[in-house]
């Protein structure tokens, strides 16, 4: 198998998840914290891409596809909602943006 | 022939009532009244037909039962819906449907321009039904069935006057008190379920316990449903609340039919009654109770109606104390010529409440005889018929009854001496109502509000019928004179053997006493009321509060319910389960504003709290491997 081996991505997607869990929960601007979802759902694809090739079988690739789609989807609405804030000069910081308090 | 005429009796006035019930406002007033009345005929010719076929039977198979479908199946019980047609339910069939048709008819002229004369005859051929449907009935469940709906149409017929809310209130009493004897029945069907796995009446009769605790309940329980049926004490108080009813229905339902189905009850059971005998004498003796105190609260009472109600519960004393005595067919006897003669007094009561604006009080009426002959004299034919003068037809069937209870040793012989103290009472209360009402000078408010009928005292449709019944009160005793002729005992006897014979002496010796009483008691009320000789005696007020049966009632049953509900809702409703329920709201409440707090709107935390669960659950789940 070319290439380094399997615990190599596992670290590499780890550090990644963790980078995006990290930005979700520091940063305050929902443009960075959308990004940092994007970074966590694709430290997910490339474990599963490393393990499709690892068992040789393309059913995680099938699944890597599937997460992108639905994360191109959700980036399409999680942008629309910030453009629509941002139109609307309120303050682009999730502390703020609080009223959906009980 | 016997069985087709049975299923017709029966179906016609049901057929009746569910065509003017649907017919709705279609058909004027008249026709239904027509409707009505012609189909209670036809159930008459019906049950014509039908004693005719029993009269060609010889008299061991005079039973004819026929069943058109399984009405009831539960589990290996089956009650088919059975009619059976003997030597009794004839006698019942013929009473009913023959007394019944001369009543709908009078309703024809009675009736008329009343708002509701539709709902009216719908109900009246829905009651002849029901009537039918009880006597005719082959197995106790279809009794039952007969029974609850006689209550039902007397209830609603009691109430007919919607608008008026004495009328209500005693519709309501009525049937309540007679659900109370249709609860006690249903409980001693039960019994019998349980002790011999059937309901019809032959298989139930040799299948009974003979004798024990069980024999006597099944018998109390029939007794129970008998007594509310027929206003005896101690459930007897609804009756003359009931005459709030319009007059007919006062003497179809309230004195002809259904308050006598209590002893039809007894007599056709009678096994079960012999197999406890304490509860057969109890009857009798409850009859002699009622007798008297019926007697006596009649002496006081002011209202005509009131009067004659009181004195059917009277008579109906007298037919239980002939059946608890075991002289069926004189109980039987007695029920017949009293549908007669009592069935005439209320119609004859109903012309003159009719020519004189609805006023039933006797001392507005008084005197209203002058203005009326011809009810005077009808009313006379009945009132000597109810004391039981020869040749009418009360002596015939009152007395052997008394003679009976003279072959019955100490007990009877009670009776006795209660029976003829009760001829006296009749005797008296009827004529002082007779000589009040009908003798003398006519009233002010008589005179004022009499009107007469076209020049006549009612429509031909009222005359005739009370002319028929006047007959039949004069003639209809003779049909049986013990110890000389009686074909009715030799008739009924296959199926209601006579537990004890009279003999010639006691029969005489009751006779005389009956009669020579009835006219004491004559004679003390014309020399109070008609020759004035003696003032009138202060009433009694005892019996004009009716012995507070109503007060004790209302004390033990109302006021006590109260007290226990008062109670109830004080110290258990307000406290342990309204105050349960407003705990649980607080409780419920109280934790969800704490628990809202959680939900602070700050993206990030919901972040935090997530991946720190994750956290916890991966070292939870490491760990636990």
């Amino acid at each position: 198998m070319l290439g380094p081996d399997i615990q190599w991505y596992v670290i590499l997607s780890a550090l990644l998840f963790s980078t995006g869990a990290l930005g979700v929960m520091l940063r305050r601007s929902p443009l960075i914290i959308l990004l940092s979802v994007e970074i966590m759902l694709n430290s997910a694809n490339l474990l599963l891409i490393a393990f499709s090739r690892l068992h040789g079988s393309e059913d995680g690739q099938i699944f890597a596809i599937s997460v992108m789609a639905v994360a191109a989807s959700e980036v399409v609405v999680g942008l629309g909602l910030i453009v629509a804030l941002g139109r609307r000069h309120v303050d682009l910081d999730v502390d703020r943006l609080r009223t959906l308090r009980g | 022939m016997v069985d087709t005429a049975s299923w017709v009796c029966l179906l016609l006035p049901l057929a009746a009532a569910l065509a003017i019930t649907l017919a709705g406002t279609r058909p004027s007033r008249r026709v239904t009244a027509y409707v009505s009345t012609v189909t209670t005929m036809g159930a008459f010719v019906a049950a014509v037909i039908a004693f005719i076929g029993l009269l060609g039977e010889s008299p061991d198979e005079r039973v004819n039962t026929t069943t058109s479908w399984t009405w009831l199946s539960a589990g290996p019980y089956h009650f088919g819906f059975t009619l059976l047609t003997d030597q009794l339910s004839i006698v019942m069939m013929l009473i009913v449907t023959g007394v019944g048709s001369l009543i709908v008819a009078y309703s024809v002229g009675y009736m008329d321009r009343e708002d509701e004369e539709r709902r009216y005859f719908a109900y009246m051929s829905l009651f002849v039904f029901s009537m039918l449907l009880l006597v005719q009935s082959g197995n106790l469940l279809l009794l039952l069935a007969g029974w609850g709906m006689v209550g039902l149409s007397s209830y609603l017929l009691i109430g007919y006057y919607q608008e008026r809310p004495s009328a209500i209130a005693a519709a309501k009493k009525a049937f309540v008190m007679n659900a109370f004897g249709d609860a006690t029945m249903a409980l001693a069907l039960f019994l019998l379920i349980q002790h011999t796995g059937q309901l019809d009446y032959a298989g139930v009769f040799a299948a009974a316990p003979q004798s024990g605790a069980v024999a006597n309940l099944i018998a109390l329980g029939l007794l129970g449903g008998a007594v509310a049926k027929s206003a005896q004490v101690p459930l007897q108080t609804w009756l003359p609340d009931a005459m709030e009813g319009p007059t007919p229905v006062s003497a179809l339902i309230h004195a002809a039919t259904m308050v006598t189905a209590g002893v039809y009850l007894i007599v056709r059971c009678h096994t079960l009654f012999e197999n406890a005998y304490v509860v057969q004498d109890l009857a009798a003796a409850l009859g002699a109770v009622t007798l008297l105190m019926a007697g006596l609260i009649a002496l006081v009472q002011t209202d005509i109606k009131r009067v004659i109600a009181y004195s059917t519960m009277s008579q109906i004393g007298y037919m239980f104390v002939g059946a608890g005595l075991g002289g069926y067919s004189n109980a039987m006897f007695h029920l017949m010529t009293h549908a007669f003669f009592k069935a005439l007094l209320f119609l004859a009561t109903g012309l003159a409440i009719h020519a004189v604006v609805g006023e039933q009080d006797i001392r507005k009426l008084a005197g209203v005889g002058k203005l009326m002959p011809f009810t005077k004299i009808v009313f006379l034919i009945g009132s000597l018929a109810l004391v039981g003068i020869p040749p009418f037809a009360g002596f015939f069937s009152k007395d052997p009854i008394l003679g009976e209870a003279l072959a019955r040793g100490w007990f009877g012989i009670t009776i006795f001496v209660v029976g003829v103290v009760g001829a006296f009472l009749t005797g008296l209360y009827a004529f002082r109502l007779y000589f009040i009402v009908f003798t003398g000078e006519p009233s002010a408010f008589a005179r004022e509000h009499h009107h007469a009928h076209h020049g006549k005292e009612g429509p031909f449709s009222m005359m005739w019928t009370v002319g028929t019944l006047a007959a039949l009160s004069c003639v209809g005793g003779l049909l049986q004179f013990t110890p000389f002729w009686d074909p009715l005992t030799h008739w009924l006897d296959p199926i209601d053997p006579a537990l004890a014979e009279a003999t010639g002496w006691e029969e005489l010796l009751a006779s005389l006493l009956a009669v020579g009483l009835g006219l004491a008691g004559m004679f003390v009320a014309w020399s109070i009321y008609a020759a004035k000789r003696r003032r009138a005696p202060k009433p009694v007020t005892l019996f004009e509060k009716k012995f507070y049966w109503d007060e004790v009632y209302d004390l033990v049953w109302y006021r006590g319910a109260e007290v226990v509900t008062r109670a109830l809702y004080a110290f258990v409703e307000r406290p342990l389960i309204a105050g349960s329920m407003s705990a649980v709201s607080q409780a419920f409440g109280l934790g969800s504003r704490e628990l809202s707090t959680a939900q602070n709107g700050l993206v990030r935390s919901y972040a935090l709290a997530l991946a720190s669960g994750i956290a916890v659950l991966t070292v939870v789940f490491l760990a636990a491997r």
